[in-house]
C-alpha cells in the first residue's frame, strides 16, 4: 500500500529524515515509534503531503505522491491537537471531507450518521467541539478522518492528550476499529507501551533513521540495536566476550566476570566481543537455588517498590551490576530485601546481541 | 472642616497652583487675541510685547462663522476679536461688543475716510478696520488664453473642471445674484429660486472648494482659474504675475476685517494699547509687507513701495465700486441649504 | 456551623473583589460618562432646540430639526456617505487581509518588524500624511511626474479632487485599523486547522472560504467596526483630497456647527446618525447570537 524509498528531508542544515525506506502492507497497523525529534512526525507529514521530501520517492497504492498536494491525496490524518474546526458542529466537522468531495446530501447524511454511531457520538452531532470532553473530541477527529474512506489513515500521537485510563481504552477501540474497517493505519507515537499494544509492526526511529522494523514481539525480545533495546522497555546492556563455544551455545563473560550463555545462532559469526541486552524482568530471582542455563548469586543492593513490580538493584559476586524486576507478591512471600543474598537465573533465549562492543 | 489627610494636600496643591497662575492672571499683562489665521506677522506681535511687556495669546479661526460660533460658545475670555464686517454688524446688533475709547486711539486719523462709519458700524463706536479685501477672479494667463472679464466668462463650459472657488455658500450665491442683476444682500426665496439653475450649472464645472488656501491648487497647477479672496490673489501675483486678478464686471464686493473688544473682555486697557499700536503707519506697513491685503491705513499706504501699490489684487486699478455684505439673520440658513443641495445633486 | 464558617469569608472576599473591580473600572466609567454620555445628552437636548439669528441655541422645544433630517437632501448624503464607507471597507479588507495574513505567518523577529511598519504612519500627524497624498496626487505631483517620465501617459491625469482621491485617502487612513485586528485573529489561527482542511480535500480556495475566513471573522468584524462607522463620519479627507465637491454626512454636520451655525440641526443629524448605528449594531449582534444558538 505504501512504499517509501530512500526518503530524506532536510530543514536547512538539520536532517530530520535520513534515507528511510519502508513498506506498509494493505490493512496493516504500522507504528512509527521514537523519541521526539527522531523524524517520525516528519515522515508522517510527508505521507500526508504537508512536507515534501528533499530526495527519495513516496508511493501510495502504486501512485507516486512525492510531490502531490495534500488535498489531492487519498489519505487522511488524525492530528495530535485534533484540529477540529471550532466554528463547525460535530456533524459538520465530520461531513467536511465528504462535502469537499461533493458527495450528494442524502449519502453524506447517511455516511455521517453511520460513522457517528461507529465512534459512539450519537446525540452529540449538533454540539460544538468546545462543548466536548477530550475523549469525545478525539473520536470526532477520528470520525472526520475515516468518513471519506481514505486508503491510508495517518495518526499523529492522537492519544497523547488523554489521561492514562482513557488512553488505554482508546488504544483498544482504535485497534478494534482498524480491524473492522480493514484500513491501513500509520500511527506515530513516542509511547512504546502504546506501540506494543496496538501495532502489527513497529518501525523504531532514531535520529532520522529506522533502527529496526518488526512485530512487537521481535522488537521487544530481539532488539537489534542498543537503542531499540533501551528505548523499548528496559534493558541491562552488558559488554560481553565470547569464551567458549559448543554446538548449541556460546559461553560469554561479561564485564565484572559474570558468565552467561547465549544460543549459538544469535552470536554473530567471527565476533569475539559484543553488547548484549538482558531485560530486567527476565532475570529470575529467588532465595532458593533455581534452574536456568546461567545461574549465579547476587547481593540485593536496594529495593524500589513500584506497585505491581519490585525493582531490585543487584550486584553479583563477580562485581557486575544488574537491574531486575520481580512481581512484588513473590517479593512479599519470599521477602527479598536490601542486603539479602539471592539466587539469579538467566535463560539463554533471553539474551540478545544489540551491537559490537 | 473635617481633618481628612487628603484635603490638606488638596489645599496645598491649590495654593501652589494659585501662585503659579498669579502672574498670568494679573490684569492687562496679556491679551487673548482671536483672529484669522495667517493675518498677523510674528514680528508685529513680538514688537508689541517687547515695547509693553504685554503677552499676546494668538488663537486663530478660518471663517467668520467659526469665530462667531466659538465666541458665542464662551470658554476663553477673548480681549480682542477680528470679525469680518457683516459678523461685526451682527455682534453690534446683539450688544456683544464693548464700545471703543477712541480717545486712546489717536491713530484713527490715519484711516482713510471711506473705511470709517461703514454700514456695519455707522457711528464708528465699536470697531477699527484692520485690512480690507475684495473677492475676485484669478486667471493663470499661461494656461488660459481667452480673456476672462467676469463671472459668466469664469464659469463658462470651456473652463469646466479647472476652477477653484472659496468654500463659502454666501460668496457663491452672491456671484449668482450679481450675474442676475440682484442686489447682493437681497437674499429671499424668489431670488434664490432664480439663482438655483445658474448655480447648478456652475457647480458642475467647479473642481475644488477651498477657503483656507485656494492659492495652493492654483500654484500646484491642479486648476487654472479661481474665485478667491483678494489677499490670496495678491500673494499669487507677487509670486508670479502670470496669475492675473480680475474684478468681475458683473459686480464685486469688498469686505473689511475689523478689530473689536467683545463683552466680557478682561484686559480692555491692554487691548486698547494694542489697537493704538496697530494704527501706527510703520506697524500697519509691516503687516502689508507680509499679507498684501488692501490697507485702509492711509499713512501706512504712503510707506508702501510702488510695486506693492501696483498689485492689482491689493489695490484694484480704476477705483471700481464695491458692495458690502450685511448681516443676514434667518435667511442665512436658506443659502446653506441651497448650496448643500446643489453640491449633493452632482 | 462548619458550613457557615466556611462560606462567610468566601462571601465577603467576593464582595471585596466586586469593589476592586469597580475601582479598576472607575477611570473608564468616568471617562465614558464625561466624554460620551454627557456630550450625547447635550446633543440630544440641543437637537430639540431652536437657534436665533446669530446661531445661539434657544431652549424652546421643536421637532423641526428632525423633520429636516429626513429631507431627501440629507438622506441622500447619508446614503452616499455609507456608500463611500462601504467601498472603503471592502477595499481595506481586500488589501488588508492578505497583508495581515502574510505578517501573521512570519517568524518572530520579522513579524514584529512588519507590524511596526504598519504602525509607523501613526507617528506622524494625520493631516501631514494627508498633505503628503496631495503632493503625490496633484497635477504636477510625484505620481503624474513618474507616469509621464516613464512614458505611460503624455498629459497629467486628474487625480486630486476626485472621488477616487477621496477613496484613496480613506483607504489609506483606515487600512491599519483593518490590518491590526485581522492580524490578531490570523496569528491565533492554529496552522493545523488549515492543514486539516487541506487534508480533507479542500484546495487553497475552499480552505480559505470554509475555514480561514470563518475563523478570522472576529478580526474582520472588529476591523469593520473600527473603520466603517468612523469612515462614514470622516470630513477632513473629503475637504482636503476631494476638494469639498461632494458633501458627506461628516462635512454636513461639521458645517452645521461652524459655518451654518445651526447647532440644533447639527445635533439632530448627529443623534439620528448615532441611533442608526446603535440600532444596526444591536441587530447584527442579535443575528449573530441567533446564529450561534
Amino acid at each position: 500500500m505504501i512504499e517509501i524509498r530512500s526518503v530524506t528531508k532536510r530543514f536547512g542544515s538539520f536532517t530530520a529524515v535520513n534515507g528511510v525506506s519502508l513498506d506498509v502492507a494493505e490493512g496493516e497497523f504500522l507504528t512509527l515509534l521514537g523519541p521526539s525529534g527522531c523524524g517520525k512526525t516528519t515522515l508522517l507529514r510527508m505521507l500526508s503531503g504537508f512536507e515534501t521530501p528533499t530526495s527519495g520517492t513516496l508511493r501510495i497504492d502504486g501512485e507516486d505522491v512525492t510531490y502531490l498536494a495534500p488535498y489531492r491525496r487519498n489519505v487522511n490524518q488524525v492530528f495530535q491537537s485534533y484540529a477540529l474546526f471550532p466554528h463547525l458542529s460535530v456533524a459538520e466537522n465530520i461531513a467536511f471531507g465528504l462535502k469537499m468531495q461533493k458527495v450528494p446530501a442524502p449519502e453524506l447524511a447517511r455516511r455521517v450518521d453511520e460513522v457517528v454511531e461507529l465512534v459512539a457520538l450519537k446525540g452529540f452531532a449538533s454540539r460544538r467541539p468546545d462543548e466536548l470532553s477530550g475523549g469525545q473530541r478525539q473520536r470526532v477527529a477520528l470520525a472526520r478522518a475515516i468518513v471519506p474512506r481514505p486508503k491510508v489513515l495517518l495518526l499523529d500521537e492522537p492519544l497523547s492528550a488523554l489521561d492514562a485510563k482513557l488512553r488505554q481504552q482508546m488504544q483498544l477501540e482504535l485497534k478494534r476499529l482498524q480491524k473492522h474497517l480493514g484500513m491501513t493505519f500509520v500511527f506515530v507515537t513516542h509511547d512504546q507501551e502504546e506501540a506494543l499494544t496496538m501495532s502489527d509492526r513497529i518501525a523504531v526511529f532514531n535520529q532520522g533513521r529506522v533502527e529496526q522494523v518488526g512485530s512487537a514481539n521481535e522488537i521487544y525480545h530481539q532488539p537489534k540495536t542498543a537503542f531499540v533495546a533501551d528505548f523499548i522497555g528496559e534493558a541491562n546492556l552488558l559488554t560481553a566476550e565470547a569464551m567458549a563455544r559448543d554446538g548449541r551455545a556460546v559461553r560469554l563473560r561479561v564485564e565484572g566476570g559474570l558468565e552467561l550463555e547465549i544460543p549459538a545462532e544469535r552470536w554473530p559469526a567471527g565476533w569475539t566481543r559484543a553488547v548484549v541486552s538482558l531485560r530486567p524482568e527476565k532475570i529470575l530471582v529467588s532465595k532458593r537455588p533455581l534452574e536456568a542455563e546461567s545461574v549465579f548469586t547476587a547481593h540485593v543492593m536496594d529495593e524500589l517498590f513500584q506497585g505491581a513490580l519490585d525493582r531490585l538493584h543487584l550486584q553479583t559476586d563477580s562485581g557486575a551490576r544488574l537491574t531486575a524486576l520481580v512481581a512484588n507478591e513473590s517479593a512479599l512471600r519470599e521477602a527479598i530485601h536490601a542486603g539479602d543474598v539471592v539466587w539469579c537465573g538467566v535463560h539463554a533465549d533471553d539474551l540478545a546481541v544489540v551491537g559490537p562492543a | 472642616m473635617i481633618p481628612l489627610p487628603g484635603s490638606r494636600v488638596i489645599v496645598l496643591l491649590l495654593a501652589v497652583l494659585g501662585l503659579a497662575l498669579a502672574p498670568l492672571r494679573a490684569a492687562n499683562k496679556e491679551i487673548n487675541l482671536f483672529a484669522w489665521s495667517e493675518y498677523f506677522p510674528q514680528s508685529v506681535l513680538e514688537g508689541f510685547t517687547k515695547e509693553t511687556g504685554i503677552r499676546i495669546n494668538y488663537e486663530t479661526f478660518a471663517s467668520g462663522e467659526e469665530m462667531l460660533a466659538k465666541l458665542l460658545a464662551g470658554g476663553t475670555a477673548y480681549d480682542l476679536v477680528q470679525p469680518p464686517d457683516y459678523i461685526a454688524e451682527a455682534l453690534i446688533k446683539n450688544r456683544l461688543l464693548l464700545p471703543l475709547d477712541y480717545a486712546k486711539l489717536p491713530g484713527v486719523k490715519n484711516i482713510l475716510p471711506e473705511y470709517l462709519n461703514m454700514a456695519h458700524d455707522p457711528e464708528q463706536r465699536y470697531t477699527l478696520p484692520y485690512m480690507a479685501s475684495t473677492v475676485g477672479i484669478v486667471v493663470n494667463t499661461e494656461r488660459v488664453k481667452e480673456p476672462v472679464t467676469g463671472l459668466v466668462d469664469l464659469f463658462s463650459e470651456r473652463h469646466a473642471g479647472r476652477i477653484v472657488v472659496v468654500d463659502d455658500a454666501r460668496e457663491l450665491v452672491t456671484a449668482a445674484l450679481y450675474v442676475l442683476g440682484h442686489p447682493l444682500n437681497e437674499i429671499n426665496a424668489k431670488n434664490l429660486a432664480e439663482a438655483r439653475p445658474l448655480l447648478a450649472q456652475w457647480m458642475k464645472r467647479i473642481k475644488l472648494y477651498d477657503s483656507d488656501s485656494p492659492k495652493t491648487a492654483l500654484l500646484n497647477g491642479d486648476v487654472d482659474l479661481g474665485y478667491v479672496w483678494g489677499g490670496e490673489a495678491a500673494r499669487l501675483w507677487a509670486e508670479n504675475p502670470k496669475f492675473a486678478y480680475v474684478i468681475p464686471k458683473e459686480g464685486a464686493h469688498q469686505f473689511v476685517d475689523v478689530m473689536a473688544i467683545p463683552q466680557g473682555a478682561k484686559n480692555v486697557e491692554a487691548a486698547h494699547r494694542f489697537l493704538a499700536y496697530l494704527l501706527r503707519p510703520e506697524v500697519s506697513k509691516a503687516i502689508s509687507d507680509e499679507f498684501p491685503y488692501t490697507n485702509p491705513n492711509g499713512a501706512a499706504r504712503k510707506l508702501l513701495s510702488p510695486a506693492q501699490l501696483s498689485n492689482p489684487a491689493s489695490y484694484p486699478p480704476g477705483n471700481p465700486k464695491f458692495g458690502t455684505f450685511r448681516h443676514l439673520g434667518e435667511t442665512g440658513a436658506m443659502i446653506d441649504e441651497l448650496i448643500t443641495d446643489l453640491k449633493n445633486a452632482r | 456551623m462548619h458550613a457557615l464558617a466556611d462560606t462567610a469569608p468566601a462571601h465577603s472576599s467576593g464582595r471585596r473583589a466586586g469593589v476592586v473591580a469597580w475601582l479598576l473600572l472607575a477611570p473608564l466609567a468616568l471617562w465614558l460618562v464625561l466624554f460620551v454620555v454627557v456630550p450625547m445628552l447635550g446633543l440630544l437636548v440641543y437637537s430639540f432646540c431652536q437657534r436665533d439669528d446669530l446661531g445661539r441655541v434657544v431652549y424652546a422645544f421643536s421637532w423641526e430639526n428632525y423633520a429636516r433630517v429626513f429631507d431627501p437632501i440629507y438622506l441622500k448624503i447619508l446614503g452616499r456617505s455609507i456608500g463611500y464607507a462601504a467601498l472603503t471597507t471592502v477595499l481595506c479588507v481586500a488589501i488588508g487581509y492578505p497583508v495581515a495574513w502574510y505578517i501573521a505567518r512570519q517568524r518572530s523577529p520579522l513579524r514584529e518588524r512588519l507590524l511596526l511598519l504598519v504602525m509607523i504612519p501613526f507617528w506622524t500627524s494625520f493631516l501631514i500624511r494627508t498633505y503628503a497624498w496631495i503632493a503625490i496626487l496633484k497635477s504636477e505631483g510625484l505620481l503624474n511626474g513618474l507616469l509621464q517620465f516613464s512614458g505611460v501617459i503624455t498629459a497629467p491625469l486628474s487625480l486630486l479632487y476626485t472621488p477616487t482621491a477621496v477613496v484613496i485617502g480613506l483607504v489609506y487612513a483606515y487600512l491599519p485599523f483593518m490590518i491590526l485586528p485581522i492580524y490578531g485573529s490570523a496569528e491565533k489561527l492554529d496552522n493545523a486547522l488549515v492543514e486539516a482542511a487541506h487534508d480533507l480535500g479542500a484546495g487553497p480556495i475552499r480552505a480559505f472560504s470554509h475555514v480561514i475566513i470563518p475563523l478570522t471573522w472576529p478580526g474582520i468584524a472588529a476591523g469593520i467596526m473600527l473603520e466603517f462607522v468612523p469612515a462614514i463620519g470622516m470630513f477632513a479627507i473629503t475637504d482636503l483630497m476631494g476638494g469639498a465637491q461632494v458633501p458627506l454626512i461628516g462635512n454636513v454636520i461639521q458645517n452645521q456647527f461652524f459655518r451654518a451655525r445651526n447647532a440644533p440641526f447639527g445635533a439632530a443629524l448627529g443623534v439620528v446618525f448615532t441611533l442608526m448605528f446603535i440600532l444596526t449594531y444591536a441587530l447584527a449582534h442579535r443575528r449573530r447570537r441567533a446564529a450561534a444558538a
